[in-house]
């Protein structure tokens, strides 16, 4: 990957962990138990009974991180009732026995994931629910997401389903007094199998946008039609052929005039002005002046040079343009929107002096696409994780993901 | 027989009784509350779940026991068998009936105020011991709430002493089988002195609707964040046995304890000490939690004044009408 103008943030390799699965611990008591001499009889019944006691009080540390912690809420409440088997849900690892990992786990989670199961006390076990938790499910190729928390936690059972309802988790729980009661017995237990995963392709279904989607044709068809039944209203809504539509470009008096005292005369029609990189701050700073005082976003795009790339003019250098909207508060609020261009070497001034809300804006961008805004108090990466080393929006990030190497 | 030794046998036998109590009362709990939430609770162990307890301390009994590295070895391991112990001291002086009774103070109202004082060392000792914030703050929130309402718990106290003019447990709960219960007459000082008495021990033992010290929306789990295994349980025990022995002081103090017709006094006093705990748990689980400031507003604001008015007029009612 060719970031030569981002330096990595911090990235420090991922040593190899060895992950403990909970199978060899035994209780001291337990122990001592065992080696009494003609206690056989006893130890065996006794096992039973802690056995019996271990299956018939799993208490869940739920690690529910999107709509899989739904069902799993669904699973606690009053139709499926986990309580039945003796369910109780604590909020501190310490005091539980199952982790159910429900929903997708990205990867600045998942080394608190890590932490939080290691501070689970013995024995333990983990359960994977939903499609996500499985494997990542349609979000597996994408750079912040973990394809599957097997990739770094012992799964005991694998509860598929995306979600799964409640009671199949209750049956995953089942699955697992099963395996913690053969475990026990010291039978041999052969690990559950991984369900298999879809293959998500590209689906066939042509776009709503598509002109050769068959029943998008005959619509406009008729609505094209010189159909003497055709009312005036839906007349009203087929565009002449060949005739482009003028459109005034909608920006209001006060940020016009602003614009004019800036020397941008003509105003584009199909997107915001764009406005040269020196006059930026001077006009945010402006337009805060006359009302404009919230910041609603700041959004970037990253453009490789044009050169051999397909419809684009070949003279264009690579660059960014950042498009900016501050709106006015209270009734009948006006918006105004902006856009600057900027080449990789260009500094792009930061807003955060003036909108206080720019500040995790502009680490948003720069987290993403690698726009270094010049002068941001603080600009550290705010939502991918923090060993990633690269800016997944940029053009020239690959679009497999496994290629992210932070994963 | 020698005395010491009597009274190890019998103390021992009010601790297995009342251990074994919160089994049952532990279940009561557990399917009151699935009930009102139309839930059924545990029932697949066995038919109606009586078996769910053993089974969760067999299971808290082989979790493996961590101690946070840092945390003060002696403090945390310490607070949890500290804080079941004092909870149950004060059984000491409540009388189960005219011949079951641990020890007769003169001074028995002054005993269970004091022990039950006591029992703000040992979630002290938990919260700082375990240096994890969450617990020190759980602490600090679960002090807080207990000394303020350690007034009206007194005062509340007061108002039965003052009446019955003796401290000795067993004498009040005589004064009300040869009077009337202190709840039926005078019941405009027995009813509001009872009910703020119900209120501060609510509090005091840091549960629904005052559970702000372990509010695992903000706080994880409070003091007990860091603990595993038995000791947590020791915690949990000590909650319930705080909600049992509450039960049967109040029932002592202000439903006349052991007296009643028909059945053996030992029989009014478990049921009233169970009505009580029933009561509790159906408060318990319709009410949400108290915000802080709602909290030491409701002690500070409502229930201090109530209970000094309440005691002044319990000595106006003595010196005038008594």
């Amino acid at each position: 990957m060719a970031v030569s103008e981002t330096p990595p943030v911090v990235a420090p390799a991922p040593s190899v962990r060895t992950v403990d699965t909970g199978t060899n611990f035994r209780h001291p008591l337990y122990q001592v138990l065992l080696e009494t001499p003609g206690l056989t009889v006893g130890t065996a019944a006794l096992d039973d009974l802690m056995t019996w006691g271990l299956t018939n009080a799993m208490w869940i540390f739920p690690m529910a991180t999107s709509c899989c912690g739904i069902e799993f809420m669904a699973t606690a409440a009053s139709r499926v009732d986990i309580d039945r088997m003796g369910v109780i849900v604590r909020a501190t690892p310490r005091q539980a026995d199952v982790m159910v990992v429900a929903g997708t786990i990205t990867t600045k989670m998942a080394p608190r994931v890590l932490k939080l199961w290691e501070q689970m006390p013995e024995p333990k076990w983990c359960i994977a629910m939903g499609s996500c938790a499985i494997s990542g499910d349609f979000y597996r190729n994408l750079y912040s997401v973990v394809p599957g928390v097997d990739t770094f936690l012992p799964v005991d059972v694998y509860v598929p389903g995306c979600p799964p309802n409640p009671e199949a988790l209750m049956h995953g729980m089942m699955r697992l007094q099963e395996k913690v009661r053969r475990q026990r017995k010291g039978e041999n237990v052969v690990p559950e199998v991984k369900p298999e995963l879809l293959k998500i392709t590209q689906p066939s279904v042509p776009r709503l946008t598509d002109p050769s989607r068959p029943s998008e044709q005959s619509h406009q068809q008729e609505l094209s039609s010189d159909d003497p039944t055709t009312t005036e209203e839906t007349a009203a809504l087929v565009v002449p052929a060949g005739e482009a539509p003028t459109l005034a470009p909608l920006v209001a008096a006060d940020f016009e005039g602003l614009l004019g005292e800036l020397g941008v005369a003509t105003l584009p029609t199909d997107g915001p002005p764009i406005i040269p990189l020196a006059q930026h701050l001077e006009l945010a700073r402006r337009l805060k002046a006359i009302g404009y005082k919230q910041l609603v976003t700041i959004a970037a795009s990253h453009w490789p040079a044009g050169k051999g790339r397909k419809g684009a003019d070949a003279a264009e250098v690579e660059h960014y343009e950042i498009a900016f909207a501050v709106r006015t508060i209270g009734q009948g609020s006006r918006v105004a929107s902006w856009a600057v261009k900027a080449l990789p070497t260009e500094p792009v001034l930061t807003l955060s002096g003036i909108y206080a809300g720019a500040d995790w804006q502009e680490r948003e961008q720069f987290d993403l696409v690698g726009v270094k805004f010049a002068g941001h108090p603080d600009l550290r990466r705010i939502m991918l994780a923090e060993n990633a080393d690269a800016h997944p929006l940029r053009r020239e990030f690959p679009a497999d993901a496994h290629a992210a190497p932070w994963r | 027989m020698n005395e010491f030794l009597q009274g190890g046998l019998y103390g021992g036998g009010i601790i297995v009784a009342i251990m074994t109590s919160l089994l049952f009362v532990l279940w009561t709990e557990r399917k009151m509350a699935a009930r009102m939430q139309s839930r059924i609770g545990p029932n697949i162990i066995d038919p109606l779940g009586f078996l769910q307890a053993p089974a969760d301390v067999l299971k808290l009994l082989q979790k493996e026991d961590i101690v946070p590295e840092k945390a003060d070895r002696a403090l945390f391991n310490y607070a949890p068998v500290l804080g079941a112990a004092v909870a149950i001291a004060v059984a000491a002086v409540v009388p189960f009936s005219a011949t079951i009774v641990g020890a007769d103070l003169d001074v028995g109202v002054l005993y269970l105020l004091a022990a039950g004082a006591v029992g703000v060392l040992p979630v002290f000792a938990a919260g700082w011991g375990s240096n994890n914030k969450f617990a020190l703050l759980g602490a600090m929130r679960a002090i807080a709430q207990s000394v303020s309402y350690e007034v009206p718990l007194v005062l509340a106290a007061l108002v039965p002493v003052i009446l019955t003019g003796s401290m000795k447990v067993s004498e009040i709960v005589t004064f009300q089988q040869n009077h009337h219960w202190l709840i039926v007459w005078p019941f405009f000082l027995g009813v509001p002195a009872f009910v703020l008495f119900m209120l501060a021990m609510l509090a005091e033992s840091n549960r629904i609707p005052f559970d702000i010290p372990e509010a695992e929306s903000e706080l994880v789990a409070g003091i007990t964040t860091e603990y595993t295994g038995m000791k947590f349980g020791l915690f949990y025990m000590a909650e319930y046995l705080h909600t049992v022995i509450a039960s049967a002081v109040a029932a002592s103090l202000f439903l006349g304890g052991y007296d009643g017709p028909f059945a053996p006094g030992v029989w009014w006093m478990v049921a009233k000490t169970f009505g009580m705990v029933v009561a509790i748990y159906y408060l318990r689980w319709s009410l949400m939690r108290f915000r802080s400031d709602q909290l030491m507003a409701l002690c500070w604001r409502w229930l201090v004044p109530t209970g000094v008015v309440l005691v002044v007029a319990s000595a106006l009612f003595v010196v005038f009408a008594g």
